[in-house]
């Protein structure tokens, strides 16, 4: 059972004590399956809580004195799903003596804490908090986050100004035409009118400003914008409405603008909050933890430092399951490093006295120390990052749908004025300004404009409920054109960690491989016990274990329950045994031409059996590359990991030869994205390590998944938070139906536009029948938006492998 | 149907004065979390008592 919270735990534990389980068997039929429980090995990091009492280490939340002998401090909290979060946070810190007080902020995950430094300490705090399954961290202020909050303020105040101003405007705008119906002293008429204009100016020289700057700026660079368009008509409305006023007696559309300026605000705000919402999520899983290394002084001593503080020549100490803060040598120990997320390498790397480690990568197995030979800024993993930064340069933006569309239509909205005016001047040379003025008003493309981002918003809101969280709104239109999609192998197309197909074990001998192995701590000692227990055998404690004796690079070997059994590679385990089979020798050499690391098992001085421990495909990969290739999509793989494997597993997956690369550096990843963005029309990169980054942030349309290094998560802009790659294909779908939907809304606004251009050009048109028309069109096409389910609720899992 | 001249003024600036009040509070940070506010408030107040056993 995995739970989002600890306050969910809490009430399933309730709900089982009442009896009330089918609650479950309904929601499960209703929602989807619970997140996936973060594996606390790929974190690689034990909370260590008294870091947060060192008052030089907190940064940003460093604490502050609030009266009477009470300190506050923000801290970064990480677990926060829903309400009863902040419920039982914020119920929970009187109940500890001398916390005083807690906020929780869902919005950026933060708490503030009010406590009483004489009678707690932060670290207990966080440990208490640890304790109901939420960790603290140090705030770090995101760029990013000051950026959003600037925007989103500003955008909320354009909004509210417009918002007044447009249901002013309306109410007066009623009172006109009721006004003409009925009869209305003229006096007053002008009175309604000059308040109508003046909030009609005021929306457009305000909140307005937006879009004569967008349409400005796209006749300077010449790239067809929707805001052309949209200036175009609030411009010539509201001044034509000034104009009128001065001369009297002409139409005033003036509550068409300024409710137009309120409800395309809106939309874009609504996207804008959607597209923020997804990469907040991201930027959560990836918060940058100031990073901290412990320095090993002369004197004996240690201290824990900032990484960006370390020198060249100074010794550093890493612990078993710790991330290499820095390039630099090892001095003691011995390690195996993980270093798949920085080469992609899939198997673990041994490294002796005097060999190089690299920063970034992960210490497996026992304590190390080592020289810093390179500063954290001239690291290796620093250097990746900065080429990640010039990637995302390179991209060209693309000229979305719905721009193009409004250039073609700005200019065919000039000509028609411009026709209207002529014609009209040989018949009646007073109506031709005003005639041709309404056709600009009504014709401006409201619908259109408020109907893509809308329809952009939904469909990333959908996806967000599908663990697909999309950054950018023009991933939909990169993505409805097939092209070529690049994968990156390990922690992507496969798991990312060693499996062992153990078909060959009795229940038996797996028990006593899995005793010996749970004393080691080597990949494949873990594969095996992994294997152990998904086969649902448990740990035998009872069973005695001695003699343990590891040989590095060869084996293990030790005395279960009686049982001599020794587990390695064929040298190791001939030395032991009496003879080795030629068949099963036989099979060693198959299992390693497959790309897996055999491993042979000796019971009591015999073979028991060869078994195969590699990195194996996950279960998704499969349907989501038959599905992409059924979509017509080029599927190809980009990897840093040796070429033979890389080749069997692409033959496996029946990817062609030269569309499979190995042992490529992230450079080489990089050159391939930007050479093959001129064979196709979409380069999309699937990947999840540090070496995929700056392919990730180069491709049109990058794809990380779940697990893979923060580098690669920023690069982005989309991230699928579980390991499911037929969501990739949910996507493809998705975006075609969201760009399908676009071109239909702009069809169905065509229609109304055209009706209303009609009247406009003949001069039959008046505000009445613009106030009316343009909001319906409005309406019928966020009806039909909001109406249409790309990624709906029905399950696609079935339709993906067709 | 004069008093128009004083009501549609009056109107619009207490209207203009609610939108002044509205954008001060955007800007002082209200509208920045939409989530965590509409839970706080079923988050009943300790009562002033619990805080005295809670020193002791």
């Amino acid at each position: 059972m995995t739970f989002c919270c600890q306050g969910c735990r809490g009430a399933y534990l309730l709900i089982h004590e009442w009896g009330l389980e089918d609650y479950y068997a309904l929601r499960d039929r209703l929602l989807a399956s619970p997140t996936e429980p973060v594996e606390s090995s790929k974190l690689g990091r034990r909370p260590r809580w008294d870091e947060l009492d060192d008052s030089s280490l907190l940064g940003a939340s460093a604490l502050q004195a609030v009266g009477d002998g009470l300190v506050c401090s923000r801290l970064a909290i990480a677990g926060i799903h829903c309400g009863a979060c902040v419920w039982l946070i914020e119920r929970m810190a009187p109940l500890v003596p001398g916390w005083q007080d807690a906020r929780v902020g869902m919005h950026d995950h933060s708490i503030e804490v009010t406590f009483d430094p004489a009678r707690t300490k932060l670290s207990n705090i966080a440990e208490k908090l640890a304790g109901i399954g939420y960790q603290v961290s140090p705030w770090v202020e995101g760029v990013d986050s000051v950026c959003f909050r600037k925007e989103n303020r500003s955008r909320l105040v354009q909004i509210a100004i417009a918002g007044f101003c447009a249901m002013n405007a309306m109410w007066i705008a009623i009172a006109i035409y009721a006004g003409e119906f009925s009869g209305m002293a003229a006096s007053q008429m002008m009175l309604m009118r000059c308040a109508g204009v003046l909030l009609s100016i005021v929306t457009t020289v305000g909140p307005g400003r937006s879009f004569f700057r967008g349409a400005w700026a796209s006749v300077r660079t010449r790239t067809p914008h929707m805001d052309l368009p949209i200036a175009l008509g609030v411009g010539v409305g509201t001044i034509s409405g000034g104009v009128s006023l001065v001369i009297g007696h002409a139409d005033v559309y003036f509550d068409s603008v300024a409710m137009l300026v309120f409800l395309l605000l809106g939309g874009r705000w609504i996207q804008f909050r959607q597209q923020h919402r997804a990469s907040d999520m991201v930027s959560l899983l990836t918060r940058l933890t100031p990073s901290f290394a412990v320095r090993l002084n002369d004197d004996g001593t240690n201290t824990k430092v900032p990484s960006d503080s370390l020198v060249v020549g100074e010794r550093i100490s890493v612990a078993a399951g710790g991330s290499v803060p820095v390039d630099g040598s090892l001095v003691a120990g011995s390690a195996l490093l993980d270093r798949s997320l920085m080469t992609g390498e899939s198997l673990p790397v041994g490294v002796e006295i005097g060999g190089s480690v690299e920063g970034g990568s992960l210490n497996l197995q026992s304590p190390i120390e080592m020289e810093v030979v390179a500063t954290r800024a001239e690291s290796r993993i620093t250097k990746l990052m900065q080429l990640v930064q010039q990637a995302s340069l390179k991209r060209t933006p693309i000229v979305q749908l719905a721009d193009k569309i409004a250039g073609r239509f700005v200019v065919t909205l000039l000509g028609l004025a411009l026709l209207t005016m002529v014609v009209w001047w040989q018949i009646d040379p007073m109506k031709a300004m005003s005639n041709s003025v309404a056709l600009l008003i009504v014709a401006c493309p409201c619908a259109l404009a408020l109907a893509t981002p809308l329809a952009i918003a939904v469909a990333i809101g959908r996806a967000a409920r599908r663990k697909l969280l999309i950054r950018s709104g023009e991933t939909f239109e990169r993505l409805a054109t097939p092209g070529v999609v690049w994968f990156d192998k390990t922690g992507t197309l496969t798991s990312g960690r060693p499996v062992a197909g153990v078909d060959g074990l009795d229940d038996e001998s797996l028990i006593l491989c899995a005793r010996l192995e749970s004393q080691c701590r080597h990949p494949v000692a873990s594969a095996i016990v992994d294997a152990a227990i998904r086969r649902g055998l448990s740990d035998d404690t009872s069973l005695h274990v001695a003699d343990v004796c590891q040989i590095r690079g060869s084996g293990v070997r030790g005395l279960v329950d009686g049982h001599e059994i020794a587990i390695g590679n064929l040298a190791f385990v001939r030395s032991l045994v009496r003879d080795v089979d030629a068949d099963q020798v036989e099979e060693v050499a198959r299992v390693a031409k497959q790309g897996a690391t055999p491993v042979v098992i000796a019971i009591d001085g015999f073979v028991k059996a060869v078994l195969a421990v590699g990195d194996d495909l996950r279960p998704s990969s499969f349907p989501a590359i038959i599905g992409l290739r059924n979509r017509g999509w080029i599927v190809g793989i980009l990897s840093g990991d040796h070429p033979a494997t890389v080749a069997a597993i692409a033959k496996r997956l029946g990817i062609k030869p030269e569309m499979s690369l190995g042992g490529l550096s992230p450079e080489d990843k990089l050159q391939r994205i930007e050479s093959s963005k001129a064979d196709y029309k979409a380069v999309v990169m699937v990947g999840d390590g540090v070496n995929d980054s700056a392919a990730l942030a180069a491709a049109d349309v990058g794809i990380a998944v779940q697990g893979g290094a923060e580098a690669s998560l920023q690069a982005a802009p989309v991230f699928l938070s579980d390991s499911d790659l037929t969501k990739i294909v949910q996507l493809v779908d998705a975006s075609r139906a969201t760009v399908r939907l676009i071109r239909r809304n702009f069809r169905v606004s065509l229609c109304y536009n055209i009706l209303a251009m009609s009247l406009a050009i003949f001069g039959v048109i008046n505000p009445l029948i613009a106030a009316i028309l343009m909001p319906i069109s409005s309406l019928t096409i966020l009806s039909l938006t909001l109406a249409a389910k790309p990624l709906g609720d029905s399950d696609q899992k079935a339709e993906v492998a067709r | 149907m004069s008093v128009l001249f004083v009501a549609l003024p009056v109107a619009l600036m207490l209207g203009a004065a609610a939108a002044i009040a509205c954008v001060r509070c955007i800007k002082l940070g209200q509208f920045d979390d939409l989530q965590s506010p509409q839970v706080r408030m079923l988050i009943d107040e300790r009562p002033v008592t619990d805080k005295s056993t809670k020193d002791a």
